[in-house]
């Protein structure tokens, strides 16, 4: 037995002796977590489809096979990476955060060599796993939106899924700050292009053509990143931004006066939070804002793993009460006048006191006045009181001219909006620019925001720089098919909605469901704008 | 060419250390024989629940490409029929080839060979051996353990076009169980042809890491060997 033991012993040592060969190598993982540092070198390739096949994957569902028809078919395969990298939060605090790399393959010209980079910023989502490159969820319709628009017909795809998000580990969303989004952005653009020539798809190359575009919160990302690219001397072929809050202050200003924007109660605690952390000054508590119905954890309520419709229905957030119906009457000592006219003007839109004419858009803002609310009439107050007495140059009446920011706001989250105005500082593009909406959108006003950054601009750039493209607006020019598409969907929707496959719903249910539908219908119409925008320069 | 160089001196080292384990059993019988042939190598591979982890499609599993090398034993009879056999393969380039969907997205999958790796698989059997130690043609049974240690592990370019990137493999190591049945042919003076078929248990945990993504699988490779050798006693 002994010799059996040391028998199996000398086996035994002979075997260990030699597991000494090596393995091979996965990718290197970053030791420098400056900004811009590319975390994982190449990054991981989460799926590779040829063009054959993500077209007949979009086909296979309905909306992929609708966003095709707006798409065309796919030119080119698309390599899809999980970007991770190195960047700042709100606040300057080092982070990590993950975006996507689509990268275009396949034998033809305009898919392999050198190819043009569309830089994209997302739009609002309160999912905090959202991550744009992971093709293979279908409720990431963003991610293969831009996949099938952009990176399907020759453009390099590059998209943060932002800070705070996926595998983020920063515990809120720096939600609308430009020097932080900008920055983000910027240092996605740095890792990708580190990590391009070392991935599976390095026979596509940056040709060095740089385009920015966004949607929504993007489309305030966008504006925000061209700006900083132009600053720092970095040559931006083109920009888009898409129905974005540029103009940050009047928007604000509209909302808290009673122009209620369909989604304020999921916008509205993704900012405080945001300005919170990163100025620190926007309230000692968030009761101070939120009404105590909901102010009990709102600091870390978005984004998050649950669903939008599963927290309104757990009564953590109002579907639309963004103000109180019994609105404030105020009084301020000493001016009856002042306090006359805030009390008028915080009434709800369309109700008796209201001084402003009714619009189509009146039903709509009252539907942001309801009890239990989110916001106290206090708060309200004090930012009203501030906007009175130190107006924008859009809201609530456009002044002659140019319609700047105000110059002094008092109140924190007003200062914390006209930060973030891209009015602010002066800045104009010195690259074209597409600015494309729909001037009905009833989530980011078209004319508060778009129309007022033209005309903002106007004086600045020289004439045919920028150009303004309402999708609903009548169809002429050079996006006239885009104008005619769109509304035509726009019908088309109308009509399906009262089918028995599209619910039945009654006409006028049916124009609810267009309204509460509008923003993210639009996207598709501005983003294959974009790309013909982009496909001149 | 060095590593062969390096395990086949293991191989004879280890080889004289069992040479040298029982000295005292030296007399005038041939107590120790070496044998050498061929070695073919069929693979029965289970995995229960094939390859997991993200983005791995359910029915993503893989399999192991049969594979021939050379047989080297050394043999030592303990008392009259009964022999002790510790077998060791030159350690071969095992291919992994991909079983489950054609494509993982657009790329090929299924039958592509995603992985090499060699194994060392040194196997102890205690053997029993039937009639007189003259007789022409004398059948054995024999029940041991193996053991087997993976290395030189690679993923191939398929394999890492498959995983999303370059992707570095782990499989740990293994001991079960083993048996043999066979026949011993006589040939001449101290020479002998030996046929045998034997099978072993060889359970292992792959983990495959792609840029910090990490897939597993639990592997049962049941290994089942067909040798035909020649060996000298001595």
């Amino acid at each position: 037995m002994f010799k059996l033991l040391k028998f199996l012993g000398v086996a035994m040592a002979a075997a260990a002796l030699c597991s000494c060969g090596s393995s091979s190598q996965t990718s290197a993982v970053a030791t420098s977590t400056a900004r811009g540092t590319l975390a994982q070198n190449p990054p991981f390739r989460i799926a590779s489809l040829n063009a054959a096949d993500l077209q007949a994957n979009l086909s296979s569902a309905t909306t992929g096979a609708q966003l095709l028809q707006i798409t065309g078919n796919p030119a080119c395969g698309v390599d899809f990476y999980h970007v991770e990298f190195w960047t700042l939060g709100g606040a300057g605090e080092t982070t990590e955060s993950s975006g996507a790399l689509m990268v275009p393959t396949g034998a033809a010209p305009a898919c392999s060599g050198p190819r043009p980079v569309v830089l994209y910023a997302h739009g609002t989502n309160t999912y905090k796993a959202l991550n744009l490159a992971d093709v293979t969820v279908a409720s990431n319709t963003e991610g293969i939106l831009i996949a099938a628009m952009f990176a399907a017909q020759g453009y390099i795809v590059v998209a943060p899924n932002y800070a705070g998000y996926d595998i983020s580990t920063l515990g809120y969303h720096p939600f609308l700050n430009a020097q932080q989004q900008s920055g983000e952005m910027i240092d996605i653009l740095t890792a990708a292009r580190a990590a391009l020539p070392n991935t599976l798809s390095s026979a596509t190359s940056d040709s060095g053509k740089l385009f920015v575009t966004g949607y929504s919160e993007g489309g305030h990302v966008a504006m925000a990143t061209q700006r900083a690219l132009e600053a720092s001397g970095a040559a931006v072929t083109g920009a888009a931004p898409m129905s974005g809050p540029y103009a940050l202050e009047a928007f604000g200003d509209a909302i808290f006066l009673g122009d209620v924007d369909l989604g304020s109660t999921e916008f509205s605690p993704l900012l405080t939070t945001s300005y919170q952390k990163a100025y620190g000054n926007i309230y000692s508590a968030p009761s101070d804002v939120y009404s105590a119905t909901y102010s009990n954890g709102i600091e870390t309520l978005l984004p998050s793993d649950t669903a939008i419709d599963a927290i309104f229905a757990a009564g953590l957030l109002p579907e639309t009460a963004e103000f109180d119906s019994t609105t404030p009457v105020v009084s301020i000592a000493g001016n009856a006048a002042l306090s006359a006219e805030l009390t008028a003007l915080l009434s709800v839109p369309g109700s008796a006191n209201y001084p402003l004419p009714p619009t189509a858009q009146t039903p709509l803002f009252a539907l942001g006045f309801g009890s239990p609310y989110l916001i106290n009439n206090s708060y309200r107050v004090t930012y009203a009181l501030d906007a009175v007495s130190n107006p924008d140059g859009a809201v609530p009446t456009p002044s002659a001219g140019v319609p700047l920011a105000a110059t002094v706001p008092s109140q924190t989250l007003r200062q914390a909006f006209y930060k973030n105005d891209l009015r602010n500082g002066g800045w104009a593009p010195n690259s074209p620019t597409l600015l494309c909406g729909g001037d009905a959108d009833p989530t980011v006003f078209f004319s508060v925001n778009t129309e007022t950054m033209a005309a903002f601009w106007s004086s600045l750039v020289q004439a045919g720089l920028i150009t303004v493209l309402d999708v609903n607006g009548t169809p002429a020019g050079p996006f006239a098919a885009v104008q005619t598409e769109f509304q035509a969907n726009q019908a088309a929707t109308l009509a399906y909605y009262q089918t028995p496959a599209g619910g039945g719903l009654s006409l006028a249910a049916a124009e609810q469901a267009i309204v509460e539908g509008y923003h993210a219908s639009v996207l598709p119409f501005c983003a294959v704008a974009a790309r013909a925008f982009f496909s001149q320069l | 060419m060095t590593k062969f160089i390096v395990q086949a001196r293991i191989v004879l080292i280890a080889a004289a250390a069992l040479a040298g384990a029982a000295p005292a059993l030296a007399d005038d019988v041939a107590n120790n024989s070496a044998r050498i042939g061929l070695y073919s190598i069929f693979y029965h591979v289970s995995s229960e629940y094939g390859l997991q982890g993200p983005y791995v499609p359910p029915g993503t599993n893989i399999d192991a490409k049969n594979v021939e090398t050379l047989y080297l034993a050394y043999v030592r009879t303990i008392v009259p029929h009964f022999d002790l056999e510790l077998t060791l393969g030159i350690p071969p380039l095992q291919k992994t080839v991909g079983r489950g969907p054609a494509t993982l997205g657009s790329v090929p999958y299924d039958g592509q060979v995603i992985a090499t790796a060699r194994w060392l698989a040194p196997t102890l059997l205690a053997e029993y051996v039937f009639f007189s130690d003259d007789a022409k043609f004398r059948p054995y049974l024999g029940l041991g353990v193996n053991y087997t240690d993976f290395y030189d592990r690679d993923s191939t370019a398929q394999g890492n076009a498959a995983s999303g990137g370059p992707t570095k493999l782990s499989l740990t190591s293994s001991v079960g169980v083993a048996g043999t049945v066979g026949l011993t042919y006589r040939i001449a003076g101290n020479w002998k042809a030996y046929a045998s078929y034997s099978a072993s248990q060889v359970k292992t945990r792959l983990d495959a890491d792609t840029a910090g993504v990490t897939r597993t699988a639990r592997i049962n490779f049941g290994p089942q060997a067909l040798v035909l050798a020649v060996g000298y006693s001595f």
